[in-house]
């Protein structure tokens, strides 16, 4: 995704156990900051017909 | 029919006056190939082509086109009503297109506007569209329209017909349609010598070496050609891509898709393949014609012998020589149509029980 | 040349004649310049039409999938490496082949060739490393080296991995080639260039699917293209959806690729498409030490599980 033009930001792997409840809570913040960072995707997106 | 003579220095002229009254298309370089564009005010068509990568009948027949528009959305006062997208009807003029592609319209037209049904959209945009063709003078080898009932002088499906003169084009006007768009143009200084272009033609006839014997397609039994045994050898290669079907100026096979984004629905007409193994795959799962040499076969079969039946306006095939050149296994049309019309199918069973 | 058709038609009558294969699968001459077609033989008076030169290109390995024919295929390094890899996915088995090898002296690029000249090719001919195009009547001479598939001027396995019986000795291997140059300009672009040369190099697309179908790995009895519950892309012109093919089809060549370039060169409108499984195949390489198609004995790291994978995207 990255070598096709995707910010590396949009995209993050993480493994996280369903006891690490803390750290689930990081990344989604984490995520969350950096996606928000950049601002709406626009490529990769097909965009919507338009209804008269 | 009227001849006109066209001064180069009046071209460019002419062309800004058609701007205002047609939407232009001619051919264009882009890459390494030419393929026929929308001509914004001030662009030339570049006539020194050969011939375009793709054939220009995705003009009136585009490889993607919404159709309809509906809207899912309970709250739209018209939601669940189906509704033609308005397509843009004015006047339009195809310039430079080569006469095997204007031919290839007209058997297009065959299937699109029938005493029963009419496919609108086809309809319409062959109706706003003028052609003004473009001799050929220097056809490439793997030209064969001369035997296919076509040919580099060939005026059927063409209003206008341009030939290449040094100084000037004469314009050979054929239809009302051609009239008006020359008198658009401002193009109206008459030309006398009709002979010439005789002549020319024969010179540019002669050029075309390449052939195919087409003669006894008719008169071939049907279910035995179906049967002829050289269809595995003809489609080994074959990988089942479109690019035969995608720039041959006559196939008219498509696909419908509805594509729905939220609550926004449209239904598209996309260009199908009869390579394809989706191209006949029923909802059960079970698809007729399963196998890639069934596949080969119908696209030949549609080509040189069903249309042949159907319409006996000759074959499905106007000699423009796209597919031979682009196919990347080399499948050529030519050597199958020459098999399919010699085919004898009493020598060939003779032959396996030797 | 001449030796290796010889070669090839002289053990390809042998086998036929032996019955100890019911076709042979190889490439007879084209019509055009710079084409062949691959063809299949199955009695040992045919076996003159067999060819061998530089427009050999496609991968013949694409024509074994599934058949059940014993078959003799002639075959060049990448094919062999395609081979080893339908074995390994049981598309087809090592008994039912007799393959025989060609040392590969490199394939000659018919779009580079056709871009380089304005007038029509009417022919192309070859002698030893000398290619002689004749356009308009004239005659042009070219360095093979020049004119080379890309592909196969950066190739380091030339010379067949698995055969039955060489046509020749082996030739030499290429040293020292950097083959991975074109992907490490890109990976040096910033987002938005790559986004943007991407979209530029698949304009053209007319989605004709010529270079899934003319790669040996492509075999799904259904294309995911053509899956309709759910459909996965769109199937009109949208440039989103014409990327989604590229990149999906990329992605299931991931460790499999082995950079024939059979994709490349049946692209009736020359798009440059290895730039995709070559950064897949770079990826490979570098993270796995993966070179696809050299052993029956080694499983591909894309199905298997090793304790030292590499994990290093796992934030």
């Amino acid at each position: 995704m990255e070598h096709m033009g995707i910010e590396p930001d949009r995209i993050h792997y993480s493994w996280i156990s369903s006891a690490e409840s803390t750290k689930f809570v990081e990344v989604v913040k984490e995520v969350t900051e950096k996606v928000r960072a950049l601002g709406p995707n626009t490529h990769f997106a097909k965009h919507e017909a338009k209804v008269a | 029919m009227t001849l006109v003579k066209i001064d180069k220095k009046q071209w460019d002229k002419g062309l800004e006056a058609l701007q205002k009254a047609y939407h232009l298309f001619g051919p264009a370089k882009e890459k390494d190939y030419y393929s026929f564009t929308s001509l914004d005010a001030g662009e030339q068509p570049e006539l020194g082509f050969a011939n375009s990568r793709l054939s220009p009948k995705a003009i009136l027949f585009p490889q993607s086109d919404t159709i309809i528009e509906y809207s899912l959305d309970e709250n739209d006062e018209d939601h669940h009503i189906m509704k033609p997208v308005e397509k843009d009807s004015s006047p339009r003029a195809v310039l430079g297109i080569r006469p095997c592609d204007a031919k290839a319209v007209t058997l297009v037209n065959l299937n699109f506007d029938t005493s029963e049904y009419q496919d609108p959209y086809w309809v319409k945009a062959l109706e706003a569209t003028t052609f003004v063709g473009l001799a050929c003078d220097e056809p490439r080898n793997t030209c064969f329209c001369t035997s296919t009932g076509c040919g580099p002088y060939n005026e059927e499906g063409l209003d206008v017909l341009l030939i290449e003169g040094g100084d000037h084009y004469l314009a050979k006007v054929l239809t009302d349609k051609g009239k008006a768009l020359t008198e658009a143009a401002g193009w109206d200084t008459p030309a006398g010598d009709a002979a010439e272009i005789e002549t020319r033609k024969e010179a540019a006839e002669a050029k075309i070496t390449s052939t195919v014997e087409m003669d006894n397609l008719k008169n071939q039994d049907l279910m035995e050609l179906h049967g002829a045994s050289f269809w595995e050898d003809v489609a080994f290669a074959c990988l089942n891509c479109g690019t035969c079907t995608y720039t041959c100026p006559t196939c008219w096979c498509f696909d419908l898709q509805d594509e729905v984004h939220g609550k926004a629905g449209k239904r598209m007409k996309n260009w199908d393949s009869c390579m394809f193994p989706l191209f006949t795959v029923h909802t059960t799962g079970h698809n007729p014609r399963g196998t890639k040499t069934q596949r080969v076969r119908q696209r030949f079969m549609h080509k040189l012998k069903y249309f042949v039946d159907k319409y006996d306006k000759g074959i499905m095939c106007v000699g423009c020589g796209r597919c031979v050149s682009q196919c990347p296994v080399n499948i050529d049309i030519r050597r199958v149509c020459n098999l399919m019309n010699s085919y004898n199918a009493a020598e060939a069973t003779c032959a396996v029980n030797e | 040349m001449s030796e290796y058709n010889d070669k090839i038609k002289e053990i390809s009558a042998r086998l036929l004649k032996e019955c100890q294969v019911d076709m042979v699968i190889g490439f007879r001459k084209g019509s055009m310049p710079m084409m062949n077609e691959p063809c299949f033989i199955n009695n040992a008076e045919d076996t003159a039409q067999l060819v061998w030169d530089s427009n050999c290109g496609i991968n013949l390995a694409n024509y074994l999938t599934n058949r059940a024919e014993k078959i003799g295929i002639i075959a060049k390094g990448c094919d062999t490496r395609n081979i080893v890899t339908h074995i390994i996915e049981n598309k087809i088995s090592r008994e039912q082949l007799y393959i025989i090898g060609v040392p590969c002296q490199g394939m000659i690029d018919k779009h580079k060739i056709n871009a380089m000249f304005d007038g029509e090719i009417q022919d192309v001919a070859e002698s030893g490393q000398k290619i002689t195009v004749t356009v308009d009547g004239k005659a042009n001479e070219l360095d093979k080296a020049d004119v080379l598939q890309k592909n196969c001027a950066v190739c380091i396995h030339r010379n067949p991995v698995i055969f039955d019986e060489m046509v020749t000795d082996p030739v030499e291997e290429q040293k020292d080639v950097d083959r991975y140059e074109d992907v490490r300009k890109i990976e040096a672009l910033n987002p938005e260039d790559k986004w943007n040369f991407f979209e530029e190099l698949l304009s053209p697309c007319i989605r004709c699917y010529a270079c899934k179908n003319a790669c040996p790995l492509c075999y799904c009895p259904t294309c995911f293209v053509d899956e309709s519950k759910p459909q996965w892309v769109g199937k009109g012109q949208d440039p989103t959806d014409v990327r989604t093919f590229h990149f999906l089809r990329a992605f299931h060549c991931a460790g499999r690729c082995t950079d024939c370039g059979a994709c490349e060169r049946a692209c009736p409108v020359g798009i440059n498409m290895r730039v995709f499984t070559q950064k897949l195949e770079k990826d490979s390489f570098e993270q796995f030490g993966w070179e696809a198609g050299l052993t029956l004995d080694v499983r591909p790291p894309l199905d298997t599980y090793r304790p030292d994978d590499p994990d290093d995207f796992i934030r």
